[in-house]
């Protein structure tokens, strides 16, 4: 995939890493200003998020379900609209997962494991289908009800644990554990715990790769995203794209929810998760919709989260620094317009100036 | 004679063009100055320059006799310089008065004083007898009424150096020689004025010295009593121009489209007519008289709410444009920006628009066959002279031209029946419009038939078979183009009472 690049390609992404930069001495700002030395904080986060076997593992892990996200919404910015439901979508997957792998009995693995998945696809796939009716039927706020059904499926899988599914024996808010039918296989247990949504990953990542590149579909997307009025002129059927890459999108986050249920907790826990579909979005948008930028973006992504648990240890640096780094990025990824503007500028200044009026 | 306007061998570097080239360009006091040239000549650039909104590379500007540098647009205005931009720069939800006085506010203990502005731009409208509404809303009144208060906001900062820049793009034939008339009346009580401009009609009739400029260089500057006009467009172009001269009509009787009773909305009303094989139809009328529509209609983007369309003699019973394509028809869209083109991909990629699921261009079904697009792409760029000839370049960086190349090259090449041409030559120079009368022309020479809509009558006039003339959504005549005049197009495009009772 590298050797294509070309020069153009690798100018596209400067602002992204401009971001970055932008990004990192901002955070080194504001460590300095609570007292801690920056450099040893990123030296830490690193330590913890690849430099132990363990925590390399722990990041690989905690990647899949954010990159998942980042498709999802990569695949609604490929034809011009704004996934913000998939943290929702997630957690509803997860729902559907766990009841799959709570009332589904006596199933060997071979069929147990990718019906409980199916299920997470599937609540996903429904709870993306509702948003997306009202916006292309009734042209409602795609944001609007996105963020309100992020809300939604929040509440409604703590009610469904706590009236339905509850282990009693449980100290926190969970459901009774999945059958161990449902369980993904795993890789390898030891230093730490990886699982084969990996290779469930990298063929997603694979396909996705192709179906943007490669084909007349993905052509025809391009052209919906950029220009959806000029794609319907020329007979694209735009709002089917954007229907399907909206439900698709809530099959991604829905399998992400149920890779988390099967693969790593075995058990629905209220408020799983710390906002992977949400993580998503800076990372979709600062790739540039490309999968295997999306990849290594999630890493990144999940090395912060990991690594975060390291710097408190040792410096004393509360892990919502990762909350607060995440809101740099998407403040700066709002801001790309103008970072352009500026750049652009203090480029042409001194071939021709142009004043506004 | 005094100058107004001198500007000495001005040159202006962009990083990959050089839009003007050495120019020396001087406007008499009290005089109307014609600047013209082609899309992409250097006169916005030229003009901009004189507004304060570049500074030049090189040259010298000389104001009234005296040299002068501006750095703002705001430097200009002081040096009683003003701008009436193609697109009007007016605020719709404020009043006319508001409009004029925006930026140079009466005030009054520091703050706007409402009726002071009021009482000065009814002064200043009965001086110049602009009959401006003052107290209207911008958004409720006539382009026509629009472009005077941007006239009157110029004069309204004592401007009497007065730029437009392609004044009559939005006007009606009626609103145009109104314009006419105001300027003469400007130039009366001794303002100047210079007007970009690349319609041959306005330079003729409104002007006392035009300009020539080609490729960012003067060719000539002339008294327009001394020239004319097949001169100037040749001056503008570098070689003699013949706009459908000569052509031949390939009209035969089989009917290709027809419209029967059609409506859509408020803006076609009980449209019938018929496009022959071989023929170009024209469609004549003030801008927004439902010729939008009517293309749209029979290319499939919309569907009508009463009345058949027939193609190839079957009716239309789904409207998509995706059917209507796939049945041998080219759709040239109004807005090649918002419609007919993809400005964020390449040209190759834009070529292809709306014919990826051909088989020529798939693989295996679903992949794209990469090979075949720029295949396809080499050759359009060959065939139809798109330049630069880089088929990996973002279609947004061509100049309106070629982007308009694109859209014809992509349409024209597949249609096997039809080419709809909304506007085709809509800010396009006077070299590529000849190219695309050429290809429509050949397509009818090949039984292919063209519906084209247009806003210039001498280009319709020129190219086409028969006139269909729309009025307010009305078809209110169809003639043939080498037994009618203007004056009897004009005529119908105002009258909307006669309505269709012609079904030919």
């Amino acid at each position: 995939m590298m050797a294509k690049l070309s020069r153009d390609k690798m100018l596209s992404v400067l602002p992204s890493l401009l971001i970055i930069l932008i990004a990192v001495v901002l955070i080194s700002i504001i460590l300095l200003a609570t007292g801690a030395n920056p450099i040893l904080f990123f030296m830490n986060l690193f330590k913890g998020s690849f430099g132990t076997k363990r925590g390399l593992i722990n990041t690989i892990s905690k990647a899949v379900p954010i990159c998942l996200s980042a498709f999802a919404v990569a695949l609604a910015n490929k034809v011009g609209v704004f996934n913000i439901g998939v943290e929702g979508q997630l957690v509803f997957g997860a729902l559907g997962s766990a009841i799959a792998g709570i009332y589904l009995q006596e199933l060997p693995a071979i069929i147990h494991v990718p019906l409980a998945l199916f299920g997470g696809i599937l609540f996903g796939m429904l709870y993306a289908y509702l948003p997306t009716w009202m916006y292309i039927k009734q042209q409602a706020n795609l944001m609007v009800v996105f963020i309100m059904m992020n809300n939604l499926a929040k509440l409604f899988s703590t009610f469904v644990i706590i009236a339905l599914i509850q282990d009693p024996a449980s100290m926190v808010t969970a459901s009774q554990p999945i059958q161990k039918s449902a369980y993904l296989p795993m890789i390898m247990t030891s230093p730490g715990k990886l699982n084969i949504s990996v290779f469930i990953l990298i063929a997603v990542a694979i396909l996705i790769y192709v179906f943007f590149y490669k084909t007349v579909y993905g052509y025809e997307m391009t052209a919906c995203g950029v220009n959806g009025e000029a794609a319907d002129y020329s007979g694209i059927n735009t709002r089917k794209y954007i229907k399907w890459a909206l439900i698709l999108g809530g099959a991604l986050a829905g399998l992400a929810g149920a890779i988390e249920v099967q693969g790593t907790y075995f058990k629905l826990y209220d408020g799983f998760s710390p906002g992977y579909g949400f993580d998503g979005i800076p990372i979709a948008l600062l790739s540039n919709n490309n999968p295997l930028f999306m990849m290594v973006g999630s890493l990144l992504f999940a090395a912060l989260r990991v690594g975060s648990n390291t710097t408190q240890i040792e410096q004393g640096i509360s892990g919502e620094i990762v909350t607060v780094i995440q809101g740099i990025l998407v403040t700066l990824i709002a801001c790309e317009y103008f970072i352009r503007y500026i750049a652009k500028r203090s480029m042409t200044r001194k071939k021709g100036r142009r004043m506004t009026i | 004679m005094e100058y107004a306007v001198e500007m000495r061998g001005i040159t202006m570097q962009f990083p990959a063009v050089r839009a003007n080239d050495n120019v020396d360009f001087s406007v008499l006091k009290g005089e109307i100055h014609a600047l013209v040239g082609e899309n992409g000549a250097g006169k916005s650039t030229l003009m901009n320059i004189l507004y304060g909104l570049y500074s030049p590379t090189a040259g010298e500007v000389y104001v009234n006799g005296r040299k002068t540098e501006f750095h703002s647009a705001l430097d200009a205005i002081q040096a009683g310089i003003g701008m009436v931009h193609q697109h009007f720069m007016l605020i719709p939800r404020m009043t006319v008065a508001e409009n004029v006085v925006l930026g140079a506010e009466p005030r009054k203990n520091r703050l706007y004083d409402r009726k002071q502005a009021g009482k000065e731009v009814e002064q200043l409208s009965a001086q110049y007898d602009f009959s401006l509404p003052a107290r209207a809303i911008v958004r409720d009144i006539s382009l026509g009424m629009q472009q005077r208060v941007e006239i009157a906001k110029a004069l309204y900062r004592k401007a009497d150096i007065i730029i437009l820049d392609e004044p009559t793009a939005v006007l009606t034939p009626q609103e145009i020689d109104e314009l006419g008339n105001m300027l003469q009346q400007l130039k009366s009580i001794g303002k100047t004025i210079i007007i970009i401009t690349h319609k041959m009609k306005e330079i003729m009739d409104f002007s006392d010295r035009i300009t020539v400029l080609r490729a960012g260089k003067k060719v000539i500057t002339v008294n327009t009593e001394e020239t004319d006009a097949n001169q100037i467009t040749e001056y503008m172009v570098g070689r003699e121009v013949h706009l459908g001269q000569g052509r031949k009509s390939y009209s035969q009787e089989e009917v290709m489209l027809e419209f029967q009773n059609v409506s859509y909305q408020d803006k076609v009303k009980n449209v019938s007519f018929k496009l022959k094989k071989g023929e170009i139809l024209g469609i004549a009328g003030i801008d927004n008289s439902g010729q939008k529509e009517i293309t749209e209609l029979a290319a499939g983007i919309l569907t009508p709410d009463s009345g058949k369309i027939i193609h190839n003699g079957m009716e239309v019973k789904i409207y998509s444009a995706k059917e209507i394509k796939e049945s041998g028809t080219g759709f040239v869209p109004q807005d090649r920006h918002r419609h007919g083109l993809v400005l964020g991909m390449s040209v190759e990629d834009n070529l292809l628009l709306g014919y990826q699921r051909l088989a020529e261009f798939r693989n295996k079904k679903v992949f794209l066959n990469r090979k075949a697009v720029s295949d396809n792409a080499i050759d359009k760029i060959k065939n139809y002279d798109i330049r630069p000839t880089d088929r990996t370049v973002l279609t947004g960086k061509l100049s309106g031209g070629n982007q308009q190349k694109v859209v014809v090259a992509r349409e024209s090449s597949r249609a096997k029946r039809m080419i709809i041409a909304d506007q085709p030559s809509r800010g396009v120079d006077i070299g590529a419009t000849e190219l695309i009368y050429q290809i429509f022309s050949d397509a009818c020479k090949k039984g292919e038939s063209v519906l084209l809509s247009s806003l210039e009558l001498d280009e319709i006039l020129a190219v086409t078979d028969r006139i269909m003339v729309v009025a307010e959504g009305w078809v209110t005549g169809i003639v043939d183009s080498s037994k009618t005049t203007r004056t009897e197009i004009g005529m119908m495009m105002v009258n909307s009472a006669s309505k269709q009772e012609v079904a030919e």
